[in-house]
């Protein structure tokens, strides 16, 4: 009991300073992130998006150097990163990858990042919270369905980082490093260009969207929305002429 | 002769007409000195008729706009002269500043485009933006995309509901979007008898709005229905106009002439994706240039399974369906 005003302060701290970005209505992922002020300041890591782009895209960051994912086909991502031996076995996994490949900053468009703000030390766990307090808005979907826990994905030791199977860590940007663990196909295929979103335009570098832009990664399905209206045609069945 | 009007169409069906520039241009100037003349005859002697500066000067530029040639054979002065005059008349008939590019193809570059039926969910943004970036006429609610829901493993657009308007994506139908494909061998180029459309080194099929008389022959010819007619003047707000624009492509239409999707003509030759494709919040949309053996385009050529709408008729559309 004695610890319960301070949980509440902290929680209370985390809702009208951190959480002001939390839409009740919860849009989709791709919309939701239009408006959003990057955060900026506190984590060196994230640059500020680029201000000379269009008005409601978001900045593009370029992939850190040190995160580089040597390619298939001898062909290097600016997002991959190989450790070990980075030629050999993937170009083979990964089929032929073509451009280098920007990522749009996924932690620019967090509400709640950076993760320090709260998670003091960065730790994962912190003491008597439960994940409903502060992240309130994440449906463990995609958890439950895999009998995952938060440190499968999160970094125990480094919140602001994600884990992969091998004992790697990757940034928040490069989710498709950790969903690629998996979803091998499908990181084939957007590697490639057959999935995913390519932003900007089709000439000059590659800059896509990665798999957290625009599937929420605790429920990654995309859920049923109401349409743009209908066009007014005589004939309902079949093509209009 | 090509100037005889009983030999007009066989002529023009193979388009050795527009072979004469020249000519038509001259022919043309004669009868513009004279309807130049009569008109302001006409407005001299009119006491209703508007006498502003402004009005005087919109109508010159209307009726130089009426007899100027074909824009596939304007020289570049001519294409400036055009672009001048009609931005001109949308600010003074529309109250927009627009900006009309002529921008040509570039080379080395054919457009192809993909969709993914797989990723498709039926949200139809691309045809909201596809309304909004090509000044679409909002009085007759015209759409150049027809996205389908189709009921799975089956294609058939008979069977198929364009006009579904519930919570989507509905359970057991996948979507299927249509638009112009820029086909390699286009019917509606063909049947044109005054070529007013045709295709751009770039695959990219066009229409000279100003040039297109509208007999909808190219409506009739194309089997995949991608072509809409104007039977009033277009109304988009002023506010709504979209001003970066292209002469073959979304500046303002008239009365009377078709229209159609160009692979957002005025955003693609500048490097930029099409807006449907810009829009599509799936990623079902894939664009590129197919002469480019690293474009992502290619990569669904060469890795997935496609497929064309009516290959029977080798009209070789260059947008290719694929699943996952």
């Amino acid at each position: 009991m004695t610890r319960f005003p301070a949980r509440l302060a902290a929680v209370g701290l985390a809702a009208t300073c951190l959480c002001s970005g939390c839409e009740a209505l919860h849009p989709p992922r791709w919309e939701r992130r239009e408006n959003r002020t990057p955060v900026s300041g506190v984590d060196s890591a994230v640059p500020p998006p680029d201000s000379t782009r269009e008005p409601g895209v978001l900045g593009t960051v370029e992939a850190d150097p040190v995160d580089r994912w040597k390619g298939p086909g001898g062909r290097q991502f600016e997002v991959a990163r190989r450790s070990a031996a980075p030629e050999a076995g993937h170009s083979r996994r990964f089929g032929s990858i073509t451009l280098p490949i920007a990522l749009r900053s996924r932690a620019a468009g967090l509400s709640q990042y950076p993760c320090s703000s709260c998670h003091l030390g960065r730790k994962l766990v912190m003491a008597n919270q439960r994940i409903t307090d502060a992240h309130n808005d994440i449906q463990p979907v995609h958890p439950e369905q895999t009998g995952a826990v938060c440190s499968t994905c999160h970094s125990a030791e480094d919140v602001q980082l994600l884990t992969l199977k091998s004992g790697e860590r990757a940034r928040m940007d490069d989710s498709y490093r950790l969903c690629a663990q998996c979803h091998f196909t499908q990181a084939e295929t957007w590697a490639g260009g057959a999935h995913g979103k390519r932003l900007d335009g089709w000439q000059g570098r590659r800059v896509v969207m990665a798999c957290t832009d625009c599937h929420d990664p605790h429920t990654p399905a995309v859920t049923p929305r109401i349409p743009f209206r209908a066009p007014q045609i005589q004939r309902s069945r079949g093509h209009d002429r | 002769m090509s100037e005889d009007p009983t030999g007009m169409p066989a002529d023009a069906a193979d388009g050795s007409l527009l072979h004469k520039p020249v000519d038509r241009r001259g022919a043309l100037s004669i009868v513009l000195g004279g309807v130049a003349a009569g008109v302001q005859a006409v407005s001299a002697c009119t006491p209703l008729s508007p006498a502003t500066e402004e009005e005087k000067e919109v109508r010159i530029l209307a009726w130089q706009e009426y007899i100027k040639g074909n824009y596939r054979f304007m020289t570049e002065a001519e294409r400036a002269e055009t672009i001048g005059r009609l931005e001109r008349l949308a600010q003074v008939r529309h109250g927009a500043d627009v900006t009309i590019q002529s921008t040509g193809a570039q080379p080395g570059v054919v457009f192809g485009y993909a969709f993914n039926i797989s990723k498709c969910k039926g949200f139809r943004r691309c045809v909201e933006a596809c309304i909004n970036e090509n000044n679409l006429d909002r009085n007759a609610d015209t759409q150049y995309i027809r996205i389908f829901e189709m009921e799975d493993g089956v294609i058939d657009f008979d069977e198929a509901d364009a006009t579904y308007q519930h919570d989507v994506p509905a359970e057991g139908h996948f979507y299927l979007g249509t638009q112009c494909f820029q086909c390699a061998d286009p019917p509606c180029v063909k049947v044109c008898p005054v070529g007013a459309t045709w295709q751009e080194p770039d695959g990219i099929t066009v229409i000279d709005y100003d040039w297109c008389i509208g007999c909808r022959y190219c409506m009739a010819a194309c089997p995949y229905w991608a072509r809409r007619f104007n039977w009033a003047d277009p109304e988009v707000p002023a506010e709504e106009v979209n001003p970066n624009q292209h002469y073959l492509g979304n500046r303002a239409r008239k009365q009377g002439c078709v229209e159609k999707c160009t692979f957002c003509v005025h955003r693609t030759r500048q490097g930029r994706l099409p807006a449907c494709a810009e829009a599509c919040p799936t990623g079902a949309r894939v664009f590129g240039n197919l002469l480019d053996p690293d474009s992502e385009i290619r990569w669904v050529l060469a890795h997935k399974r496609v497929f064309r709408l009516k290959e029977d008729l080798k009209t070789e559309p260059r947008f290719w369906y694929f699943s996952d």
